[in-house]
């Protein structure tokens, strides 16, 4: 059996407060006096009352504010906001280094499998090589399950960086190969698996989200003070216009 | 009435545990970036005839030993910021420098530092900032003028212009030349002269081609090339969320769960400010309307 009650027509703009039924009269008489004396307990709960109710006004129009601004703000695939130009930590060791000397390959196994256990990536590894642009290919055999190791740089485990890409997501926002990516901690293991069977295991150092044009490819990709393999795709917002994403995100991986 | 007391509060706790997933949701961060700045890649060339074999020192502490006039090094990693550079004779140690530097570099950015200076008195660092990222299918190419004394200089091939008017301790801009062995006839303003070099130019690379020594001095003028493979830009490893041949999906995101939060927000304030018309607090009532039923 609900009561009925009904508010106090002075409920906007002071005091608002319930009326029990039969009470009407009093009604006024209750709102005028509202502002006076202290009625110690009730005039205590008729504070909290009033609290309560601007509370849940407060947070219903907080809610109408948040999901204008998330309607408003939202552009293509969500994904890390980090939009500034973050750079890596960086080793400290200064490279020994002697005069130039043209690099030799040794003949060794290409890079056919990588896994990350940490977020399940168990992925074949293709070759790949640059776009007419001059920018690092992406897997072509399998684009959205394969990544792809630049093939012109270092075998994963020589001197130098190797790279591996691969994609984020594909068409329609559903995950890709690297979906995870922005997942890994610095630590986290990273293996190769070459045509052999030989693994070479790496632990993350960095990770780091770059707008492409400013990004220190450099670094990314010929740093020879040390033994690196750097896995890159993409992150931030979908530029339509320009067809591709706001940033890249790049995990830096050093040779256990 | 206690019943409505409790109800009511747990729709409150109900309405703060939806704020406070909401705010998650839409503050929702990747793993924290590590964030240090990304090193300096600093290569340096023995350009100074006044200076033998030489011992570097970076900061105090050797970089190099028995570091010949003409040879250039690979790409070493230093630091972002002001480094203290001493170059001495071999085994003289860093007191008895006959360079002494400070050399400020940038995060992420390449340089050659040219180590130069005829006579004693006029030894110097110059610095220049190397650009390697590569021209696709191309080859780039760009002249160092380290040789004191010389004038300016053109230089050509077969006919092609390459760089033109360059002088001491400049560095020309990158040319992108077809992949290929070239012949670059060098011409010196003063001493009027001509000078010949050749250099096999490889696809998407970087060639480097110093100009040091003295003409008719020692050691003679002569040319040192560095060739590094060029480095790519980022890969496009995005794809379109919205393209037109997969419309009404409704992919998983970031944001899932996003819109039933909001729901959730939504509907639960319904129903509290619903239930506080109809079941107020037992205690929220007329002063007078409680005496009457006492």
């Amino acid at each position: 059996m609900l009561d009925k009650y009904y508010f106090s027509d002075q409920m906007t703009h002071e005091a608002p407060y319930l009326i029990p039924p039969g009470n009407e009269a009093a009604a006024s008489t209750a709102s005028r006096s509202a502002g006076r004396k202290s009625l110690r307990r009730d005039q205590a709960a008729f504070l909290i009352g009033i609290r309560s109710f601007r509370l849940s006004t407060a947070v219903a129009l907080v809610t109408v504010a948040l999901l204008l601004a998330f309607t408003l703000s939202a552009c293509g695939q969500p994904r890390a906001s980090a939009a500034q130009d973050v750079a890596s930590s960086m080793t400290n060791h200064m490279a020994r280094v002697t005069p130039q000397v043209q690099a030799t390959w040794q003949v060794k196994a290409a890079p056919v499998r990588l896994s990350i256990p940490v977020i399940e990536v168990n992925a074949p590894i293709e070759r790949v090589g640059i776009t007419s642009t001059g920018d690092l290919a992406i897997p072509a055999q399998k684009p959205w399950e394969d990544a792809g190791w630049y093939a012109s740089g270092p075998l994963p485990g020589e001197l130098g960086s190797a790279v591996i890409d691969g994609h984020l997501d594909r068409p329609g926002g559903y995950p890709a190969v690297f979906w995870r990516l922005r997942d890994l901690h610095v630590g986290n293991e990273v293996v190769v698996v070459d045509t052999q069977g030989e693994m070479q295991h790496f632990r993350v150092t960095a990770i780091a989200y770059y707008a492409p044009q400013s990004a220190p490819i450099q670094e990314i990709f010929a740093n020879q003070s040390g033994k690196y393999l750097n896995l890159i795709t993409c992150a931030g917002d979908w530029v339509p216009s320009q067809h591709q994403t706001t940033l890249r995100l790049v995990v830096y991986t050093s040779l256990e | 009435m206690r019943r409505s007391n409790t109800v009511t509060s747990f729709m409150y706790y109900f309405l703060i545990m939806s704020v406070m997933l909401l705010i998650a949701a839409l503050t929702d961060m990747p793993a924290a970036p590590v964030s240090a700045a990304s090193p300096a890649f600093v290569r340096i060339i023995h350009a100074s005839p006044a200076v033998g074999t030489a011992d570097v020192f970076l900061d105090g502490n050797k970089l190099l030993s028995d570091f010949g006039f003409g040879t250039v090094t690979g790409y070493a990693t230093i630091p972002p910021g002001p480094h203290k550079v001493q170059i001495a004779l071999v085994g003289k140690g860093p007191g008895a420098s006959a360079i002494n530097e400070t050399l400020s570099v940038s995060p992420g950015v390449a340089y050659t530092v040219a180590a130069l200076g005829a006579q004693g008195s006029n030894l110097s660092l110059e610095v220049f900032i190397d650009n390697n990222q590569l021209t696709p299918g191309m080859s780039k190419v760009r002249f160092y003028h380290l040789s004191p004394g010389t004038g300016s200089v053109n230089a050509t091939t077969n006919g092609q212009a390459i760089i033109q008017g360059l002088t001491y301790q400049q560095a020309s801009s990158y040319v992108d030349v077809r992949p290929g062995s070239y012949t670059f006839d060098v011409n010196v303003s003063q001493p009027s002269t001509q000078l010949s070099v050749a250099a096999t130019l490889a696809a998407n690379t970087v060639t480097s081609e110093f100009a040091v020594g003295i003409f008719n001095g020692t050691p003679k003028i002569q040319f040192v090339s560095s060739q590094v493979p060029g480095i790519p830009g980022l890969p496009k490893t995005g794809s379109d969320p919205n393209p037109a041949a997969a419309p009404g999906s409704t992919p998983p995101s970031s944001t899932a769960g996003l819109w039933e939060i909001l729901a959730l927000l939504v509907v639960s304030s319904v129903a509290l400010f619903t239930w506080r018309i109809v079941h107020p607090f037992g205690w929220m009532h007329n002063p007078s309307a409680e005496g009457k039923r006492r």
